[in-house]
C-alpha cells in the first residue's frame, strides 16, 4: 500500500470486473445536518385598523450524538394598532385619558372606543435541552425569556417522558413556571378606581406581577402503524396581578344603559364619561383536557383535535381542530385547516357597570373574557427542494362573533352592537433548512 | 449472514416490496449457501478440504478470487483470505488469552495468499490452508442483491445487510436515508452518528465486540496475516461511503489493516469516510 491514491482506483477497476457491468451512480453520502433551522415570517392582521402584528421566528435545532438535541428560539413581534378598551360604544362621542394619563382621545359617536396607542415590540428568547434517561426515559429542561416594553417574562420548564409497551406509550410530564413582571404605561391603575384627568396618576401602582404554575400530564399511545393518539392533561394557576392594566369599564344609566357623564374639571382634560379600571381576581385555575388523532396513510395525514378547558373564572372554552395533508406529489402538499373555537363568559363579565348600585369585587368589560365563538379557515402549501429543505406558506382567515347575554345588559342596551366582533388574516411563509 | 438482513422500498404497493424483499432474501441466502465457510458440501467446503489437491471452481467464485488476489496484491499482503486459520490460536472473546509466539508461527505456516496456486478455474492450496471470504461475502452479497432489484423495478430501495448497506436514490421529496451508525461498543445503544445517504454504499468495519484486553493492551480482532497478530492502534470502527458496498467495505477493512494509519490513508484517497477511535462515554443510566 505505497502508492496510495491508486488504491481506491484499482479497487474500483477489480469491483466492476467482480459485479459485472452493473449501472453505479457515484455515491452520494454525508453526515446529517446537525443545525435544522426553522424560520418563519408571520404576519396577523385585525380588521379596521386593529391589531397587526408582523412577527419574526427562528427556530435552531442542534442534534447531538444519542438523541441529545439542544433547541435555541428567537422571536421578535412588532405590534401597532388599535384595540378596544372595554368602554361601552354609544350614540355620542366619548374621550378618555390615555394609559400615560399625559394626553386625551376621543372615539366619535357609536364606534367601539379603541385605544390607538397600541406599539410594542417584543423579544422572546428560549432554549431546550432535551436527552434520554436511561433506556426507556427522556427528560427536557428550558427556560424562556421575553421582553417587551412594559412586561417582563422570566420562565423555566423540565419534562419528563417514559415508553412503554415496546415504545408504543409514551407517558409524560411536564411542569413549567413562570414569573412574570408588568410595568404598564403610567403605572398600573388599582382596581376599579375612576380614570382621572391627565396628569393625575393618584390612583397608579408601580409595577406589578404574576406567578404562573402549569403541570401537563399527558399519555401518546400509537395505535397501530397508521394511528396515533393522545391524551393530555394540564392544570395552569395564575397568582398575582391579572389585570389587564389598559382595561376599562363604562358606568351607565340603569334606564338608558348609556355612560354616565363625568363633570368636568375647570381647566383640565380628562375623560367625557365615569369608567373605572378594570377588576379581575388574582388567581386563575385552568383545568384542560386535549385530545388528539393523527392518522397517516399513504403521505396522508389527517390531525383532529379537541380541547376543553374549565377555569375558576367560570369560563368554558372547547376547541375542535382539524388539518388535513394531501401530498400532490413527492415534493408538496396542501394542507387545509379548520378551527372551531367557543367559550363561555367569565362570571366578572361586564360589558358596562350601573351607576348608584354596589360596585361587584371584580369587573372586566374585555372581549377576551367575554362568550364569543370564532372560527378559523386556513390553506397551507408546502414545498420541498431537492436537498430536503422546506418551503411552506400559509394563509388564513379568523372571525370572532361575540354575543352579550341579556342579563349582563344594562336598561335599554338591548340590540345594540356592544360586542366587538373580530375579523382577522393570517399570512406565514417559512422555510426549514439544515446547515 | 451471521446478522439481520432488511430491504427497506419506497412504494405504496405491498405486493410489490414483498416481491422485491424476497429477491433480495433468496439472493442473501444464495451466496451465503454458495461461500459460507460453515456449511458442508459447497465450493468453500470442497476446496478447504482439497488436502492438497487443485479445485476446478465456477466462474463466480473464480471472479471472487481473482477479486480476493487484487486485493491481495493492493494491499501488500495485508488482506489475504488465507488468513481465516489464525482463528484456530486468537479467539478475540474479550479475554485475556493471548497465544505465544511459537503458536502464532505455527499456524502462520498455512497462511498466505502467495503460496495458493490461482489459474482460473484451478484453485491449488498448500495442505491444511484455507479460505474463508468472510471479509468479502456480505458485500458482495449487498452488491449483487441490489443489482437484481434494480433488474426488476426502479423504485426506491435500500439493502442493508447486518450494516453494510447500498441504497438507490430515496422516494421523491426525501432528501436522502438516514442511516444511523451503531455506537461503539455496546449494541442496542442509541444512534452514534446519522448519515444521509442519497445513493450508494455505506459499510462500517470494526472491533466492537471483537477484542482480547491484556494486561491494558486492547487486541483488535483484526489480524496482520503478514505477522499473524493483530493490528495496533486502529480506529474501534471506520464507516466508509463508496460507490458499491463491495468498495465501500474493502477500503474500510484496508484502512483498519493500516491500524494508526487508517484515517489518512483514506484520506488520501479522498474517500469519505467516518471513523471512531474513542471509547464512547455511557449515557446516564
Amino acid at each position: 500500500m505505497t502508492d496510495s491514491r491508486t488504491i481506491a482506483s484499482t479497487l474500483a477497476a477489480a469491483t466492476c470486473a467482480l459485479l459485472g457491468s452493473t449501472v453505479i451512480a457515484p455515491v452520494n453520502a454525508a453526515e446529517e445536518p446537525v443545525w435544522e433551522f426553522d424560520t418563519a415570517l408571520l404576519y396577523y392582521g385585525e380588521s379596521d385598523d386593529r391589531v397587526q402584528d408582523l412577527s419574526l421566528n427562528v427556530l435552531a435545532v442542534r442534534n447531538f450524538v444519542d438523541d441529545h438535541v439542544l433547541t435555541l428560539g428567537l422571536g421578535v413581534d412588532t405590534l401597532t394598532g388599535a384595540t378596544p378598551i372595554g368602554a361601552m360604544p354609544f350614540d355620542g362621542p366619548q374621550t378618555f385619558t390615555s394609559p400615560s394619563g399625559l394626553q386625551v382621545r376621543s372615539t366619535p359617536a357609536a364606534e367601539i372606543p379603541l385605544d390607538d396607542s397600541f406599539l410594542d415590540t417584543r423579544v422572546a428568547l428560549s432554549a431546550n435541552w432535551r436527552q434520554p434517561w436511561g433506556r426507556l426515559y427522556t427528560v427536557s429542561g428550558g427556560v424562556t425569556a421575553s421582553k417587551e416594553y412594559d412586561y417582563l417574562h422570566l420562565g423555566a420548564n423540565l419534562k419528563l417522558a417514559r415508553d412503554f409497551n415496546n415504545r408504543n406509550t409514551t407517558v409524560a410530564l411536564r411542569l413549567a413556571i413562570a414569573s412574570d413582571e408588568l410595568d404598564p404605561v403610567g403605572g398600573a391603575p388599582v382596581p376599579l378606581t375612576a380614570m382621572g384627568d391627565i396628569n393625575d396618576l393618584s390612583n397608579r401602582l408601580s409595577s406589578e406581577s404574576k406567578d404562573i404554575v402549569d403541570i401537563v400530564f399527558g399519555v401518546t399511545q400509537i395505535i397501530n402503524r397508521n394511528l396515533l393518539v393522545q391524551v393530555n392533561y394540564s392544570f395552569s394557576s395564575a397568582d398575582g396581578y391579572l389585570n389587564d392594566p389598559y382595561k376599562i369599564v363604562s358606568i351607565v344609566d340603569p334606564l338608558s344603559g348609556d355612560p354616565v357623564p363625568r363633570p368636568a374639571t375647570p381647566g383640565l382634560d380628562g375623560p367625557s364619561h365615569q369608567y373605572l379600571f378594570e377588576s379581575r381576581p388574582d388567581e386563575r385555575t385552568k383545568h384542560s383536557i386535549f385530545t388528539q388523532a393523527k392518522y397517516f396513510s399513504a403521505g396522508r395525514v389527517l390531525d383532529l383535535s379537541y380541547r376543553y378547558m374549565s377555569d375558576d373564572w367560570d369560563i368554558d372554552s372547547h376547541t375542535v381542530d382539524v388539518r388535513y395533508r394531501w401530498p400532490l406529489d413527492g415534493r408538496q402538499y396542501v394542507e387545509p385547516h379548520i378551527r372551531y373555537y367557543t367559550q363561555s363568559h367569565a362570571d366578572f363579565y361586564r360589558p358596562s357597570l350601573a351607576a348608584n348600585t354596589l360596585l361587584p369585587a371584580y369587573a372586566s368589560a374585555d372581549y377576551r373574557l367575554g362568550e364569543f365563538d370564532a372560527v378559523t379557515v386556513g390553506l397551507k402549501y408546502g414545498w420541498k427542494t431537492e436537498s430536503g429543505n422546506e418551503w411552506s406558506a400559509r394563509l388564513e382567515f379568523y372571525r370572532a362573533d361575540g354575543s352579550v347575554p341579556g342579563k349582563l345588559l344594562v336598561g335599554n342596551q338591548a340590540g345594540r352592537e356592544i360586542y366587538p366582533d373580530l375579523d382577522a388574516i393570517i399570512a406565514q411563509f417559512s422555510y426549514r433548512f439544515g446547515k | 449472514m451471521g446478522s439481520p438482513c432488511e430491504i427497506l422500498v419506497g412504494t405504496d404497493h405491498k405486493d410489490d416490496a414483498t416481491k422485491l424483499a424476497e429477491i433480495a432474501a433468496q439472493e442473501a441466502w444464495r451466496v451465503e449457501d454458495k461461500f459460507s465457510r460453515y456449511l458442508p458440501g459447497n465450493i468453500i467446503h470442497r476446496i478447504n478440504h482439497s488436502v492438497g489437491e487443485a479445485v476446478a471452481v465456477d466462474s463466480e467464485t473464480s471472479e471472487l478470487l481473482d477479486f480476493a488476489s487484487s486485493l491481495f496484491d493492493i494491499s501488500e499482503g495485508r488482506f489475504d483470505i488465507t488468513s481465516g486459520v489464525l482463528r484456530e490460536v486468537w479467539n478475540f472473546d474479550g479475554g485475556d488469552k493471548i497465544p505465544d509466539d511459537a503458536t502464532v508461527a505455527q499456524v502462520l505456516r498455512r497462511v498466505g495468499w502467495q503460496k495458493a496456486r490461482w489459474e482460473a478455474p484451478l484453485l491449488q492450496l498448500q495442505d491444511g490452508m484455507q479460505i474463508d471470504f468472510g471479509g468479502i461475502g456480505k458485500e458482495y452479497a449487498v452488491d449483487r442483491a441490489a443489482a437484481l432489484l434494480a433488474e426488476h423495478s426502479e423504485v426506491p430501495c435500500l439493502v442493508n445487510f447486518g450494516g453494510d448497506l447500498y441504497a438507490t436514490p430515496p422516494p421523491e421529496g426525501f432528501a436522502g436515508w438516514q442511516v444511523g451508525v451503531d455506537a461503539v461498543g455496546v449494541s442496542g445503544t442509541r444512534n452514534l452518528k446519522k448519515i444521509r445517504l442519497r445513493n450508494g454504499a455505506l459499510a462500517t468495519s470494526g472491533d466492537a465486540r471483537r477484542f482480547l484486553l491484556k494486561d491494558g493492551r486492547r487486541f483488535s480482532h483484526i489480524l496482520d496475516p503478514r505477522s499473524g497478530w493483530p493490528i495496533e492502534d486502529a480506529p474501534r470502527a471506520i464507516t466508509v461511503a463508496a460507490d458499491t458496498c463491495t468498495q465501500a467495505g474493502m477500503l474500510a477493512t484496508l484502512a483498519m489493516l493500516k491500524g494508526a494509519d487508517a484515517e489518512a490513508f483514506l484520506t488520501t484517497e479522498r474517500v469519505t469516510f467516518w471513523a471512531e477511535r474513542q471509547a464512547r462515554a455511557m449515557s446516564v443510566p
